[in-house]
């Protein structure tokens, strides 16, 4: 790849006319005086043959089930919704206190608390299934019999888009981070779920790691379809006036605004390192912080934080990155993974 | 519940680094109800990131120009100056924007606590510090209702004891307490509660209690012993009060997946006997 940019296999851009009908005629006319006006960027997605309608996704942990949002956005102007996390059996989740507030950022340790995987399909997933986002179920377990567990009970639902497999959370003893960590452990347990998986497998990378490029490969190895980058940075935070931890797991997951360069990072290297699509998360609060991961490779993203405090973030993103689609007169499959290096940069020779 | 910005109308300062913050939003002001709660977002700061949980300590109507709206138009919040946040929030000037997501939660009125009320002989508030913002919205609509109430006021210094006389015409007596001593009773405001509840033989007394984590078991703990029901609003760091983060979760008595319940969803109200006491201590918030 001699100018420096990464193919991405697998992420299919649906085929357009070089001028398509404007969705909105109205809304086209009154823009013509603008040269830029009849651009009609294509935004959607297609990531392991499941089209998204936009590149915008709800993270995991970030989005409830959907439906605690229906009345403060419109659901179907996301591209998609990552479910909270499910296991095989329901779990409690952590003692309080779980969150922290840090500068720019948040400190979680919930401890997976959900309604496991029956009861996701009998009370959840049916209204996920009437919307235009596509669902994407996070799954995570203990062991690779867990997930195995879980996948297989998950596969009878009628609505799932995609699973993302969940190898990358810090906050359960013996948890899904023992896999994150071991690269041979993240193989097994990918190739396992992938047999399992009816849907196609996304897989969520843990931060937490020396080189993300041999994660990303292991998972690529063990046939996942896609890999999203990152789960939370292990943080801590410490009252001094009683001196103890601010949450009662001790250790928790950093996120939010605070650890962008962090992930910005992790997906560069990681596009650079695997031939199938990652989806960028970390700290995304505007378009422009999309657009960085976009334009380092990543083909779509999800937005987490954010949405405890600004709902309509995920839906402003979407609209920024047509925005700004429209003005570079480029489609988002241009876009993506078209960083510029300096010419001595050595990651400009893909590693694959 | 309404995600909303809204215009301050004043942000008044009282004793001891505490604040009322009013803001207009008639139909945030209409909706809500003793007990519930709101989030509020300052604007424009992007190391503050997540909303504050506050009370609705007051709802009360406002003037559109020179006409007086009878409805309510309003919105008080009650806080004082712990951390940036509220650091922050204290620099407010009527005329700024915050977002407003309210009204939230189930408040009193979701646990029945007006028959509850009426079948008793009285109502006894117990109230730590800014606590007391939680309960003056349910005292009014008591006094409405003609049910007897009672005050107990407690908090670490005289200056910690706002808004009494916002809630004297509601209560036939208050009785206060502070830690040093500087008004009312020297200690803690479960002292004079306890004296009176042991004074009130086969009485049946409804408590509602808002405070500290020590203070709410302490309370629930003489509440048992005098086999009085006692309703209790929490408080929790919370990371969205929409459900989802399950961030301000407690433990409440049940097994497995029922043994936490998340307190801006299922409560800020519970029963108290629905609470676990004892083994986790929620953060100073």
């Amino acid at each position: 790849m001699a100018n420096g940019k990464v193919q991405i296999a697998n992420v299919v851009h649906e085929p357009r006319t070089p001028n398509p009908e404007p969705q909105n005629r109205q809304s086209a006319i009154a823009n013509r005086q603008s040269p830029t006006s009849e651009f009609a960027p294509g935004i959607d997605v297609t990531i392991a043959g499941v089209r998204f309608q936009n590149p915008v996704l709800t993270a995991s942990g970030t989005f409830g089930y959907g439906q605690e949002f229906a009345n403060i956005i419109d659901l179907n102007r996301l591209g998609g919704i990552c479910v909270k996390g499910i296991s095989a059996d329901p779990m409690p989740g952590n003692p309080p206190p779980r969150i922290y507030e840090t500068e720019s950022g948040m400190l979680n340790a919930i401890g997976l608390q959900n309604v496991g995987a029956k009861r996701f399909l009998q009370e959840k997933l049916p209204f996920l299934r009437t919307l235009k986002a596509r669902c994407v179920v996070n799954v995570f377990g203990y062991s690779t019999e867990d997930y195995v567990r879980c996948l297989e009970t998950l596969n009878t639902g009628d609505g799932i888009d995609a699973y993302e497999l969940n190898i990358s959370c810090p906050n359960t003893r013996c948890g899904g981070i023992v896999y994150g960590s071991d690269p041979k452990l993240t193989e097994e347990v990918v190739t396992a779920s992938k047999r399992a998986a009816r849907f196609p497998l996304f897989v969520k990378l843990s931060p937490n790691v020396t080189d993300i490029t041999v994660f990303a490969r292991a998972a690529q190895e063990g046939g996942a379809d896609a890999l999203t980058l990152v789960n939370t940075f292990v943080g801590m935070a410490i009252d001094v006036e009683t001196r103890t931890p601010r949450i009662s797991n001790v250790t928790a997951g950093l996120s939010g605004p605070a650890i962008k360069p962090l992930a910005l990072r992790l997906v560069h290297q990681a596009a650079r390192a695997v031939h199938i699509p990652i989806i960028g998360i970390g700290g995304i609060a505007s378009p422009e912080d999309a657009l960085e991961f976009l334009i380092a490779g990543a083909c779509a993203v999800q937005v987490g934080t954010a949405n405890f405090y600004a709902p309509d973030t995920p839906i402003r993103v979407a609209e920024g990155i047509e925005d700004y689609c429209r003005r570079q007169r480029i489609h988002l499959d241009q876009l993506v993974g078209s960083l510029k290096l300096p010419l001595s940069d050595p990651s400009r020779v893909a590693e694959h | 519940m309404l995600d909303a910005i809204v215009t301050v109308v004043e942000n008044r300062p009282l004793s001891g680094g505490h604040f009322v913050l009013s803001v207009r939003s008639p139909c945030q002001a209409q909706a809500a109800r003793p007990g519930q709660f709101a989030m509020i977002r300052l604007l424009g700061h992007a190391d503050v990131l997540l909303r504050r949980p506050m009370s609705i300590y007051d709802v009360r109507p406002g003037r559109n120009g020179n006409q007086a709206q009878p409805e309510p138009q309003v919105l008080d919040f009650l806080y004082k100056v712990v951390g940036r946040g509220t650091a922050l929030m204290a620099t407010l000037k009527p005329g700024d924007r915050v977002g407003l997501l309210a009204p939230l939660g189930h408040g009193f009125f979701a646990e029945d606590y007006l028959a509850e009320a009426r079948g008793g002989d009285e109502v006894l508030h117990v109230a730590g510090g800014i606590g007391i913002a939680a309960l003056l919205l349910p005292a009014r609509e008591l006094a409405a209702a003609g049910v007897k109430q009672r005050l107990f006021f407690g908090g670490r210094t005289h200056a910690d004891l706002v808004g009494v006389d916002e809630f004297s015409p509601y209560v036939s007596e208050t009785a206060l307490a502070t830690e040093d001593g500087s008004l009312g009773h020297h200690g803690y405001v479960t002292a004079p509660l306890s004296s009176y509840l042991e004074a009130q033989p086969g009485k049946r007394l409804l408590i509602l209690a808002c405070g500290p984590w020590a203070m709410l078991e302490a309370t629930v703990s003489l509440a048992r012993r005098y086999g009085q029901r006692c309703l209790v609003s929490m408080e929790n760091r919370m990371g969205c009060a929409l459900g989802v983060c399950l961030g301000c979760s407690i433990r409440v008595q049940g097994e497995g997946h029922g043994s936490y319940e998340r307190v801006c969803t299922e409560g800020p109200v519970f029963w108290s006997e629905h609470v676990v006491w004892g083994e986790e201590r929620l953060p100073k918030t």
